[in-house]
């Protein structure tokens, strides 16, 4: 089945129905969602200015919000690896950036009104949710930077990490000298917000193309959104369905997929950071026992979708699992698979397991 | 007022003058230049009537209406000539200097060969380039043109000079004319001079200023921020656009570092030697006891090069790049907006920072062309043709040396350690007032410049 997202981009912009989005979408049944119901929430810093507010008040405001951060000290960090006062300190500025209409240099004339993209009150309420409920920053603003992108995020959508911006520098390695995988065909394996598809979509040839698949129609929402707005309808289809299920017509026929599937053990959960365990997706963090459900099942599609010389990618949760999962595909894959390797991210964790099929 | 100008009256004041004096005619000539153009109206108007009224001499070829007729008419006293005379003198040299150290020849050269380069076919193949050069053709052929203009105006202030003296009586328009084209032309050498000082590669680009606190903990850092607010306040002066667009506040007060891009034209070349440590010694608002206190804080420099002007290949073996993320088993058990970057360039020990941007790679990329920006600009001072020479010893004295001491307590003062330009005002300084220092170091530096290409 198909999802095909055309709806004018007025139609995004509705705020309708949108408040109550995350929740339903949570509580939804996999299986047949209308798609009319998935209207993405309008980013913050897409919204119209139409409110406006005394520089003297935003900067009241913004005193406020400071002082709030400032309050957090080092709590967060001692209590479950949090954000510190000068991380939220930096977030502040940028939720400023993503509100104020214009950047205005320094607010110290205090008569001048200043134009906003969302009401002053709305604004002491968002800052309140990300200090007091620890509401992450980019649910609360509702985009995340990544690479060079700015990706539309809400409740109910992972939100993409810096680490997994380098499978997208992964697959720009190997398409680099290799028209047929530059050409082909790709799947992006639980896209989320879309990021890796469109990541890799904008590398591609012009012949190439990229599936992107999930489960929640959330995310299908969210991602047909961002597909959209970086004009790449053409290049990224969207389907919705469990892993490989949305590809059973691309039986031997891809060039390569990639995957961030969940792989925290379901133990770790509870542990977890308060604005990863109590604002994102369950479905999108949770592996399972060892957390390696997701994995294990995408390992053993992937002989059968890859064709001959077909690249693979995915993120894990380190190196135990690395480790694992070469060692699955080196033996009982049969020896499918060759030139297995594990990729270290940025902070040296062993985080990504690559490979070509035979 | 008749009597006085009736010596003028007699053409063969002006049009025969002595052999020795052979700029007039010329000037009668060249009907193109604005000043030609005076000369011609007074003489023509000298030949036809008698009786015009002076300050048709006085008005500039827009105005050329009675205006302000009092001021322009007030008697010049023998002394007030005296006074112009030596202005005159002083400005001729001043003039003969700025064209013989602009080496004009060579410009003229310049402008042959870039002419030459646009003649050519193949000129437009590649747009970049072309562009660059056509802006290099228009840069020469106006200082060119600018340093024509220095020399036709002193001798329109020199004759005049020459007239008076020449005959017994003073003409109050005419001198009156002389003192206005010497203060123009003293403002121009002035705009000239400073553009010249400001000549090197990258001096017309943006800039960015990195403050650090030193040691000495929320006494430095308080100073940290008081230097930012210096440099934001004087950027705004400028007209600049100048926005912090990092700033990591300190524990109890002040700043550990900031950032501050300033984008305009010659914003580098002002700022470039702003580089180095700034010392404040003031009683501590931060010290119980009241006491002296001193501390530092440094200032880094660098210009704000466009992407496509970073023509440096820097190979990633050289680099080594580390991401800041707060520990933990990271990926999705982690959300935190940390996406520091830090490069540091291996072979000089060179490291660069950003943390400013949302994502880690747009961290990276900006960092990278920092990191670039800055190997140009050591290259440059290190007369290094390529990044490879440069000699890692030399770069490793971060800030460089103490540059400035600003003086709160136990007196007030300000006092540049290189010009040794100084002033008690220190208020109007932290209000960003630095244009003295500013201009000071460039003279300096340009002074220095000149003494060492005359030892060699």
């Amino acid at each position: 089945m198909k999802l095909s997202f055309s709806p004018k981009l007025s139609t995004f912009l509705k705020p309708s129905l949108v408040t109550n989005l995350h929740r339903s979408v949570c509580s939804s049944s996999i299986s047949s969602p209308p798609p009319t119901s998935l209207i993405p929430q309008t980013p913050l810093f897409l919204k119209p200015p139409i409110h406006s507010a005394a520089s003297s008040d935003l900067q009241k405001w913004h005193d406020w919000a400071k002082s709030l951060a400032s309050s957090v000290g080092s709590t967060f960090v001692d209590l479950d690896n949090g954000p510190d006062s000068t991380l939220l300190c930096r977030e502040l500025k940028w939720l400023m950036e993503d509100a104020i209409e214009e950047e205005s240099e320094g607010l110290e004339n205090n008569q001048r009104s200043i134009r906003l993209r969302v009401a002053l009150e709305e604004l002491y309420m968002l800052w309140k949710q990300r200090v007091e409920e620890r509401r992450p920053f980019q649910y609360v603003v509702g985009c995340e930077h990544w690479r060079d992108l700015v990706l539309c995020v809400q409740e109910g959508v992972l939100i993409p990490r810096p680490e997994t911006e380098l499978i997208v520098d992964l697959v720009g390695d190997v398409v680099l000298g290799n028209e047929g995988l530059r050409e082909g065909l790709w799947a992006d394996l639980g896209t989320g917000s879309g990021a890796i598809a469109i990541g890799i979509g904008r590398i591609l040839g012009t012949g190439g193309r990229v599936i992107a698949t999930d489960l929640s129609p959330a995310a299908i929402g969210v991602a047909g959104f961002n597909v959209q707005r970086y004009g790449l309808q053409d290049v990224v289809e969207l389907r919705q369905g469990s892993w490989f299920e949305p590809l059973k017509d691309m039986e031997g026929k891809l060039a390569g997929f990639v995957s961030n599937p969940p792989y925290i053990p379901s133990d770790d959960i509870s542990g977890l950071q308060a604005e990863v365990g109590r604002h994102e997706p369950r479905v999108a963090l949770d592996g399972g026992i060892n957390g390696m459900d997701d994995l294990l099942h995408i390992c053993k599609g992937a002989a059968s979708m890859l064709k001959p010389g077909g690249f693979f990618a995915f993120e894990t949760n380190g190196e135990k699992q690395c480790k694992h999962l070469v060692e699955y595909m080196e033996n009982d894959a049969g020896g499918s698979f060759f030139n297995l390797k594990i990729v270290p991210d940025f902070a040296g964790i062993h985080r990504f397991v690559t490979g070509f099929h035979k | 007022m008749e009597a006085h100008l009736r010596p003028l009256c007699s053409p063969t004041a002006i049009l025969c003058p002595k052999p020795s004096n052979s700029k007039l005619p010329q000037l009668l000539q060249r009907p193109t230049s604005f000043t030609s153009r005076f000369w011609y109206t007074v003489s023509t108007k000298l030949s036809s009537s008698c009786r015009f009224p002076p300050t048709v001499l006085l008005g500039t070829p827009d105005s050329q209406v009675s205006t302000g007729l009092n001021t322009d008419t007030r008697e010049w006293a023998m002394q007030d000539f005296y006074f112009l005379r030596r202005d005159v003198e002083t400005t001729v040299a001043r003039v003969k200097e700025t064209r013989d150290s602009a080496c004009l020849q060579q410009l003229e050269q310049e402008v042959a060969d870039l002419e030459l380069k646009a003649a050519d076919s193949s000129f437009w193949d590649d747009r970049a380039k072309a562009q660059e050069n056509l802006s290099a053709l228009t840069d020469v052929k106006d200082r060119i043109r600018l340093l024509n203009e220095f020399k036709s105006q002193v001798e329109d202030a020199e004759t005049i000079i020459k007239l008076t003296e020449e005959m017994d009586s003073v003409d109050n328009g005419l001198l009156e004319e002389a003192a206005s084209i010497i203060k123009e032309l003293n403002k121009g050498l002035d705009r000239f001079e400073l553009t010249q000082l400001l000549s090197g590669p990258y001096d017309k680009e943006g800039a960015v200023i990195f403050i650090t606190a030193g040691a000495g903990g929320t006494d430095a850092q308080d100073w940290a921020e008081m230097l930012l607010r210096m440099y934001v306040r004087w950027g705004e002066k400028q007209r600049y656009k100048t926005r912090v667009v990092e700033k990591s506040q300190g524990e109890e007060a002040g700043i550990k570092s900031a950032t501050i891009e300033v984008e305009g034209r010659y914003a580098y070349g002002y700022l470039s030697g702003e580089k180095g440590t700034h010392r404040i010694v003031r009683q501590s608002p931060f010290n119980a006891k009241g006491l002296r206190q001193t501390s530092f804080s440094g200032i880094d420099v660098m210009p704000l090069l466009p992407e496509e002007s970073l023509k440096v290949d820097l190979p990633e073996e050289d680099l080594e790049i580390s991401f800041s993320r707060a520990g933990g088993k990271g990926g999705q058990n982690v959300n935190k907006v940390e996406s520091a970057v830090r490069i540091t360039h291996i072979p000089t020990g060179v490291t660069v920072r950003c943390t400013e941007e949302r994502s880690q790679l747009a961290n990276k990329i900006k960092a990278l062309s920092r990191l670039k920006a800055k190997l140009l600009v050591i290259a440059e001072e290190q007369r290094a043709s390529e990044i490879k020479q440069i000699r890692g010893d030399v770069v490793k004295a971060e800030w460089g040396q103490q540059i400035r001491n600003y003086v709160f307590h136990p007196y007030k003062l300000v006092k540049d350690v290189r010009t040794g330009y100084d002033t008690s005002d220190i208020t109007s300084v932290m209000d960003g007032d630095l244009e003295p220092y500013i201009k000071a170091y460039l003279k300096h530096k340009y002074s220095m410049k000149v003494t060492a290409a005359g030892v060699v």
